[in-house]
């Protein structure tokens, strides 16, 4: 039997993240109406689907605690932090500010995911995609979202 | 049969209009695109491309999307024997021997070949669907409840025989899936479930917003992790024709590779990276000399190409049929046609038959257009390899952000993605594939409806699922499936395939 590892944990941490969404899913199933085989409720369904991820969860903690398991793959924040503040910066301000500074401020911190992106690289790009944007899909595909503030 | 070619005179006309010749051309452009790109697969591209095809009729919608589908696989092969880099996880045995061929000055032969292959194999795998849809939608359509309750559970099963990796965390991915899948009003008594007390929810969650999250951002991201590989000097191309002799040499791998490929297309659990391995090996055990395998040897090309090609046109049967997706980018057709106000299954054909067999049509078009823009084009394809990830990924990041947004065009689905994203990047991690994940997601709500009503009609007794017919032997192929991927022969054979992959 190897040693509990915190690092290399793959089964233990899949265990974990799939128990935790189950209890997260009963927490909010808990109010529905479960009902019975005949009559089933809202609750029904859903209620058994997360009881048995919830089981499944468990037993890959355990398998995890006990066997090891193989390490999980060396995990990179740069990338995930700039993708998705950038993608979430589009989300806050598209609707404020319009589709041009959205396009823009979501490319230049995209931007910084990346070790391999030049600067004057992507600010002409930023400005090519707001203008190839705004003509495809607002002019021409007539998505109903304003490009100026 | 006489009927057969009648409805495809039908679909011919219905295929042929200006709008959807355009848009099928779109779709294969496209197709040959991102299969020629390595990291941009089907299933993104077609989460990408769904929200533009609102604006359009469902016909030209499917159509589209279809053909970003089969035309993945012709681009997958291009970049496999030029330079080494299957573009996409169908073409990766065609790498073995394709570039080989290239180094040996014969890289024109092998993208011939290919091509020719893919065309016939993709020419009888659309025969197929046309010839056998009819009758399996009608066996379909005497299905009870019970029936569609035992065939989504085989689906379902099938996603875990794709999945890499461990067979219990890709069947704890289904369960996930489905438990996404409830999110929303139920249908039965209205009542909003798990929806966080937020409205936005009350509609279920987002379809795209889930794909785009797993699929294509958090592929972004891992590809980001990695320093970009260079495309360094291709092999030159001599000359795109074949001989006489070397098209001879292939006519039986071709049409051993379409009738692999047919048969796994439809089979659950199937799928075109399956179909390809699996021709693959039947060539070097039919050949007179194994050895030349991996030297370069013509049939390790034709085979495989014609496999993939075929597969992914006859994967269109279930779907179209009887309304179960055998694999992630099909279950993402389902959620196409759904969007589209189109319930997939066996009613299609007979209600909608502008739409199937216009859909059928179209891929005889469309596969013309394919050996057309692939053969003589193959030096702009080659050149796009040229263009670096790091403008490559702010592209698609652009277009995915406005894709999310014109579903609902709200912000809230944006949010969503970042979540779903984070989740795919964290799965992809723990070594879980998302695409059980994405197949128990389009499934649930019909599982579910199904059960309920599976039971409220046998007053309760579960064993309404054994009792008949059809439902038993559906579960029996469930488990008799599900056992197969347990036995260690086949264990290891899925290790092998994947592990190319």
């Amino acid at each position: 039997m190897k040693p509990f590892a915190w690092r290399g944990n793959i089964d233990f941490f899949s265990g974990v993240l799939l128990s935790g969404i189950a209890i997260f899913a009963l927490f909010y199933i808990r109010t529905l109406e479960i009902g019975t085989v005949l009559q089933m409720g809202s609750g029904y369904f859903p209620l058994g689907l997360a009881l048995i991820l919830l089981g499944m969860g468990l037993v890959l903690i355990v398998k995890g605690v006990l066997s090891g398991g193989p390490e999980v793959g060396a995990i990179h924040l740069r990338p995930l932090f700039f993708v998705l503040l950038s993608f979430a910066l589009f989300g806050v301000l598209v609707e404020r500010t319009g589709l041009i500074c959205a396009i823009l401020v979501q490319v230049i911190v995209a931007h910084f995911g990346s070790r391999e992106t030049r600067l004057l690289e992507s600010l002409v790009l930023a400005a090519v995609l707001a203008a190839a944007s705004s003509v495809l899909f607002v002019w021409i595909l007539k998505i109903p979202v304003s490009l100026l503030p | 049969m006489i009927d057969v070619f009648a409805s495809l005179a039908h679909g011919f006309a219905v295929a042929a209009t200006p709008v959807n010749l355009l848009f099928c051309l779109i779709g294969v452009v496209c197709g040959t695109l991102i299969g020629v790109l390595p990291g941009l697969g089907p299933v993104a591209t077609i989460s990408l491309l769904l929200p533009v095809t609102f604006a359009l009729n469902p016909i030209s919608a499917i159509i589209m999307l279809a053909g970003i589908y089969y035309g993945a696989q012709y681009g997958g092969s291009t970049t496999a024997i030029l330079v080494n880099i299957p573009g996409e996880s169908t073409s990766v045995v065609t790498a073995v021997d394709g570039y080989k061929m290239a180094q040996q000055g014969r890289a024109g032969e092998a993208l011939a070949v290919a091509a020719i292959g893919s065309f016939i194999a993709g020419c009888i795998g659309t025969l197929v669907i046309a010839v056998a849809g009819p009758p399996l939608a009608l066996m379909t359509q005497k299905f009870a409840s019970p029936d569609y309750f035992s065939l989504m559970v085989l689906g379902l099963v099938s996603a875990v025989v794709l999945a890499n990796g461990s067979m219990f965390q890709a069947i704890a991915m289904i369960f996930l899936g489905l438990l996404l899948g409830m999110v929303g009003m139920d249908i039965n008594t209205g009542q909003p479930r798990m929806t966080l007390g937020l409205i936005e929810l009350s509609d279920g969650i987002n379809f795209v917003a889930l794909v785009m999250g797993l699929f294509g951002i958090a592929e972004v991201i891992a590809n980001l992790e990695q320093v970009s590989a260079r495309v360094v000097n291709h092999s030159r191309i001599i000359s795109i024709w074949p001989s006489m002799k070397v098209l001879r040499g292939v006519w039986a791998s071709v049409m051993r590779g379409t009738f692999i490929g047919t048969i796994f297309g439809i089979l659950p659990g199937g799928g075109a990276t399956i179909a390809a391995f699996s021709a693959y090996a039947v060539e070097k055990r039919v050949a007179k000399d194994p050895s030349r395998f991996g030297n370069g040897a013509v049939e390790g090309v034709a085979g495989p190409e014609s496999a993939n090609n075929a597969a992914a046109q006859t994967s269109f049967v279930p779907l179209l049929t009887m309304g179960i997706p055998t694999s992630a980018t099909m279950a993402l057709m389902i959620g196409a046609l759904t969007l589209h106000g189109i319930a997939p299954g066996p009613m299609v054909i007979s209600r909608q038959p502008d739409l199937f067999w216009g859909l059928i049509a179209s891929m005889f078009i469309g596969n013309l257009m394919l050996v057309i823009i692939n053969l003589p084009m193959i030096g702009i394809w080659v050149k796009l390899l040229a263009v670096p990830y790091r403008l490559l990924y702010l592209i698609i990041l652009v277009i995915c952000a406005i894709g999310v947004y014109s579903v609902n065009n709200s912000s809230f689905d944006i949010y969503m993605t970042v979540g779903f994203t984070l989740l795919g990047y964290i799965l992809r991690k723990l070594n879980a594939e998302p695409a059980p994940l994405l197949m128990g997601f389009v499934l649930g709500p019909m599982l579910e409806e199904n059960f309920r009503r599976s039971l409220i009609t046998a007053h309760g007794n579960a064993m309404v699922f054994f009792e008949r017919p059809i439902s038993l032997v559906l579960l029996i192929m469930s488990v008799a499936l599900l056992l197969s991927i347990a036995v260690p022969s086949i264990v290891r054979w899925r290790g092998e395939v994947f592990k190319e992959t």
